[in-house]
């Protein structure tokens, strides 16, 4: 119990450090929990506690992913989302999963490595947005709802990877009847929810709390996957209210996800020997990669290589669902490259995120190259 | 001047218009709660922003809507689109020495102007519907409502002289 209360004090050093420099913390709480760990000084292992924080850190990102996926808004917007979310998706898997094979990795390990190495975080490429100023960029819709697209593909890989060994249509009819059960509580209990959510008691919170627990254990008893049926909740009370669910999950959340970023940071090893070479070249790669799509999307969506590099720069971080990756079907040597790979890309992309515009600036510049039109086509 | 609102998900709402003359405004109200203005003018790539609190925006909007006529006394006009166009005007002003121990009776305010006194700020302290014999001190701030006419006769009869 102490090592929890010392790992979050030490977040919470490093969160205000972090705020107050605006680059994002997460990076700094794997960093934190890497010196408190088994790798570091040794202050702080792991224990019952502390994985039960980490897995509600894990389920409450997972929910939350759910309540913002809106998926008639999806449809609606499906040609944009399509064609950037089709590029980011082929060329990052690609390059990491290539990667990742010629290390040697067997072809589960390197899916799962490419995966973590393909999923942008959502949390630092929209801050980025935000605090950088540049929400009224063109590029900024693409980038947004490219992430709109990772998070989908992220849920389907959830789907395949968790279903692996068992029978599919037993696995599929269990699923299925989890989410009808969900969306015909958020359909038929809608008014009593939504009453439920305006009292100013504990009970929203409370409610909300219990039932993302109550999913995740029901479904575990039930042999279904706990991270997409949280997912499935989350998407399905998105139907009622999900300003409040927002509002009171975010605590729980937030708390738990820094538990869980800086216990995963403990429990990395880095004594059983890494390969440094490897590791710096995947996180170089993950940045390069990034950049390759990016350009690509820019291309093909706003007619214009120099807008890719806007892309790129937002793009960058890799974060949250990488972690959550890495600690759901990662090996140890895994979990280490991840790792570096989301303090690498995290660093460089909180650095790109405010200095791509003046770059892109200065590859436009005439005398450097062609001059480039202004957009005409507004 | 067509405006088009688009719901981002995990940003918030955006609001955005072409003016006749080309430039262009857009307004974001962020999930982090705070409200950026960006504006780019006709020709330009690059617009500017500027990152505000709510409470800040109203304020912007109160100016934009021309309601604003001196910095500590402020108006809001509300216009009911259905109701054949109705306008109400909800309008503060800061009481002077002038009209300083007289109550609302006393002057009359109703019947002279046509505007209803809703609420006086006095320090800390609001008092909402006060009563016919409410004494006025210097430094309240008081809230009355009605139209513009009306307004503008409380403006001449009871806060100038």
């Amino acid at each position: 119990m102490e090592g929890i209360v010392l790992a979050l004090f030490v977040c919470l050093v490093l969160a205000i450090i972090t705020k107050y420099l605006s680059i994002p913390p997460i990076p700094f709480y794997i960093i934190g929990g890497v010196l408190l760990g088994k790798s570091g000084f040794a202050l702080v292992t792991s224990d019952e506690i502390s994985r039960f924080f980490s897995q509600m850190g894990l389920i409450f990102l997972l929910f939350f992913m759910g309540l913002e996926l809106k998926l008639e808004r999806i449809a609606s917007n499906r040609s944009a989302v399509l064609t950037s979310g089709v590029i980011d998706l082929n060329v990052n898997m690609l390059i990491g999963f290539v990667a990742a094979y010629m290390f040697g990795f067997s072809i589960i390990e390197s899916l799962v490595i490419a995966s973590a190495f393909y999923i942008s975080s959502t949390a630092m490429a929209i801050t980025s947005l935000i605090e950088n100023r540049k929400l009224m960029m063109r590029e900024a819709e693409t980038v947004i709802w490219l992430m709109v697209f990772e998070d989908l593909v992220l849920i389907i890989f959830l789907a395949v990877i968790s279903a692996g060994g068992q029978n599919p249509l037993i696995f599929l009819l269990k699923i299925a009847g989890v989410l009808a059960i969900l969306y015909a509580i958020a359909h038929y209990g809608k008014e009593f929810l939504i009453s439920l959510l305006d009292r100013s008691d504990e009970l929203p919170i409370l409610f909300t709390f219990g039932a993302v627990l109550t999913t995740a254990s029901v479904s575990m008893y039930l042999g279904v996957p706990e991270t997409m049926m949280v997912i499935a909740l989350g998407a399905a009370l998105a139907t009622t209210d999900p300003d409040a669910f927002e509002q009171h999950a975010r605590p729980f959340k937030d708390v738990f996800l820094v538990v869980f970023f800086v216990f995963f940071g403990i429990t990395i090893n880095l004594a059983g020997g890494v390969n440094m070479v490897m590791i710096l070249s995947i996180s170089l790669l993950a940045v390069v990669s990034k950049f390759i799509s990016g350009l690509l999307t820019g291309i093909f969506i706003h007619e214009s290589a120099l807008a890719g590099i806007e892309i790129w720069g937002n793009t960058i971080g890799r974060g949250e669902f990488s972690i959550a990756l890495a600690a759901l079907y990662g090996s140890p040597i895994i979990a280490t490259i991840i790792a570096a790979m989301v303090i690498v890309t995290s660093l460089v992309g909180a650095f790109t995120g405010k200095y791509c515009t003046g770059l892109r600036k200065w590859m436009a510049m005439p005398g450097r190259r062609a001059p480039h039109h202004p957009h005409t086509g507004r | 001047m067509t405006l088009r609102s688009v719901n981002l998900p995990g940003v918030g709402t955006k609001y955005e218009f072409e003016t006749d003359k080309g430039d262009t405004v857009a307004i974001f109200f962020t999930k982090t709660g705070t409200i950026q203005m960006y504006t780019l003018q006709q020709g330009c790539r690059t617009p500017s922003a500027a990152e505000m609190t709510p409470m800040e925006a109203r304020r912007l909007g109160n100016i934009l809507t021309g309601a604003i006529i001196e910095a500590e006394s402020e108006s809001v006009e509300i216009a009911f689109s259905a109701l054949a166009d109705l306008r109400i005007t909800i309008h503060t002003y800061l009481i002077q020495k002038a009209i300083a121990g007289k109550t609302i009776e006393d002057l009359q305010i109703r019947t002279k102007t046509g505007v209803t006194v809703i609420a006086v700020s006095r320090k800390d302290t609001n008092i909402i519907n006060p009563p016919p014999s409410f004494v006025f001190e210097t430094g309240d701030a008081v809230v009355v409502i009605g139209e513009t006419d009306q307004l503008k006769r409380f403006e001449r009869e009871v806060m100038v002289d």
